[in-house]
């Protein structure tokens, strides 16, 4: 007697579980332009690094003779496997077998990859596409036995990962119900251009409950989810969903008992740039790419920008300053005049508590005339959500840089400054109250509509105001740590991230406050 | 063919361009003024304006077609 028989059986069930929903089905999932689960994974992970968990869960089924006939794996892959030569935690819907909806197994393993990243401390990503439950339960012949009572909560350990490690998903085909669930809880998500939608419930259940029928696309696409905030970015197709998933790992530790990864750069600390000089206009009227002042102060090529199509009044995103990963926040003047709309204020607030969960210092480029205002910003409860913003900003622990490049004014400016924050100004920066555009209107409203020419009058107005407004008083009084010269700012930056390396460490752990969608 | 479409509403405070003139790229093609701020539209592309749909003086919305382009 020898245990032959079972070794065979081992090796046979691991073959048959990489057939995954048979032959016919992946055939016809590439052939609407999709990667299978296994594909996705081998693609996002270095070479040969897979430790999966649980390769032969599923169900086996026997002849008469009780000879191994068929095996259908769970429809969940998990596994861990190494990004950039860390190791991660990773796992995705099989959607060539039920839609991705999940089987016992499949459920299992999936909601097994939370609590195995926890325990670990490990990054992980999820690779979505399949649906939540069916009517007729996870073993599709049915009603199972409903689950315990004292059951632990399905979603707890999805919000202890998000306050644990980096948690990074991607939507490649359709996904609803739970996974689309799962899917927004994350603190960067991607969505596939060309397969991707996300749906709180499909056409059929829309058309079904609402009377309105549209199509997958119509519902939940990328124009509608990318802005309205609900995944960061939209990419192409699968491949440069998971290359922005690799990029944002790089910027992560593994986990808030960690510090971001350091990298050597070749990017001169003390590199000027003569555009930064005059690259925001004297005319205070004309707007200037923000865009490109992130790009010529952090590390060069560093920036990678989260959630540009939301909020899109606000830009915010990682990136580098002499190798040192930092939370980049800045207004961006050609929307709305960079004023703190609602959506903008909670891309923003979000935007600070990933920085907190993960103990990344925060760089803020300042040009806020303040809150939106006007009927729908009131409808929208702009100040309800600034103010949130407001006090996000003074909760935080981690170290704030901000640089005045222009505009700071009113409550909402103050989101942009963080407890004992270092501050620069630019000789652009202006600050008070209220834009004296704003103020001109509401303190000259007399004499501007007695004079002959009103409109000419307003303008002369507001010029001899905004000439009064002047950094250098601000200067004089210590209002600032310094007003510079606009290309040193990456040198003054780069030095700032010199001084608070002794601080980093005590801010490890669990952060105070953490992040939720 | 390039489709011009607008980033936010706002007032058309410029129009640089009209049917049938030659733009490269980077070049401005219109400024918008968006709460009291000029916002310029760069030429995406090199190429001949096909289609003007705005005007000085309009009132204009989010994603409101303005230009046409043909490379």
């Amino acid at each position: 007697m020898n245990w032959k028989k079972e070794i065979d059986e081992i090796t046979q069930r691991r073959k048959l579980a990489l057939g995954q929903g048979g032959d016919q089905a992946v055939a016809k999932h590439h052939a609407k332009g999709r990667l299978t689960i296994r594909e996705r994974i081998d693609k996002l992970i270095d070479q040969n690094t897979f430790e999966e968990i649980g390769p032969i869960a599923g169900a086996a089924n026997y002849d008469e003779n009780g000879n191994l006939e068929s095996f259908d794996p769970a429809n969940f892959v998990l596994g861990f496997g190494k990004v950039g030569g860390r190791r991660i935690v990773v796992g995705g819907e099989d959607f060539t077998m039920r839609g991705g909806s999940p089987s016992p197994a499949g459920l299992r393993k999936s909601v097994y990859a939370e609590e195995i990243a926890i325990q670990y401390r490990l990054p992980l990503v999820r690779l979505h596409e399949g649906s939540g439950g069916s009517v007729g339960g996870t073993s599709g012949k049915g009603a199972s036995l409903p689950g315990p009572v004292n059951a632990p909560a399905r979603f707890k350990s999805v919000a202890q990962a998000m306050s644990t490690v980096p948690v990074a998903t991607a939507a490649l085909g359709a996904v609803a119900g739970l996974p689309a669930g799962r899917l927004v809880a994350s603190h960067f998500s991607v969505m596939s251009k060309k397969t991707a939608q996300i749906l709180t419930a499909g056409p059929a259940v829309v058309a079904r409950a609402m009377g309105e029928e549209k199509t997958k696309e119509e519902l939940g696409g990328w124009k509608v989810h990318t802005k309205n905030g609900t995944v960061d970015n939209g990419a192409d197709d699968e491949g440069a969903c998971l290359a922005e998933i690799q990029r944002f790992l790089s910027f992560m530790p593994d986990s808030v008992e960690q510090l971001a990864p350091v990298n050597n750069c070749d990017d001169p600390v003390d590199r000027t740039d003569e555009e930064l000089a005059n690259i925001v206009p004297t005319d205070r009227r004309k707007a200037f790419d923000m865009r490109r002042v992130i790009s010529l102060v952090l590390d060069r090529d560093s920036f990678f920008e989260m959630g540009a199509g939301y909020g899109r009044s606000q830009i915010t995103g990682l990136g580098r300053l002499n190798g040192q990963p930092v939370g980049v926040w800045a207004n961006n003047c050609k929307f709305l005049a960079g004023s703190m709309t609602s959506d903008g204020a909670h891309k923003a607030r979000r935007f600070m508590e990933l920085c907190e969960t993960f103990s990344l210092p925060i760089v803020s480029l300042v040009d806020e005339p303040g809150f939106m205002i006007g009927s729908q910003a009131e409808r929208e409860a702009t100040i309800r959500h600034g103010t949130s913003a407001v006090l996000t900003a003074a909760m935080t622990t981690v170290p704030w840089a901000s640089v005045m490049v222009r505009r700071s004014f009113g409550v909402a400016q103050a989101a942009h400054y963080g407890p004992e924050g270092f501050v620069l100004a630019w000789p652009s920066a202006e600050s008070g109250p209220l834009p004296v555009e704003g103020g001109v209107a509401v303190a000259f409203q007399r004499e501007i509509a007695s004079s002959p020419d009103p409109e000419a009058r307003r303008r002369e107005l507001e010029d001899e105001l905004a000439a009064r407004q002047s950094p250098f008083p601000r200067a004089e009084a210590l209002g600032v740590h310094d007003l510079i010269d606009p290309r040193r700012t990456r040198e003054e930056l780069c030095h700032w991230v010199g001084r608070i390396q002794p601080l980093l460490p005590a801010l490890l752990g669990m952060a105070k406050f953490s992040i939720r969608p | 063919m390039t489709k011009i479409e607008l980033e936010t509403g706002g007032t058309v405070w410029k129009l640089l361009t009209k049917k049938g003139d030659r733009v490269e790229e980077g070049d401005i093609l219109f400024i918008l003024e968006v709460m009291k701020m000029e916002v310029p539209y760069e030429a995406p592309i090199s190429g001949k304006i096909i289609a003007v749909h705005i005007a000085e003086g309009d009132f204009v919305e989010e994603d409101q077609l303005a230009l046409e382009i043909a490379d």
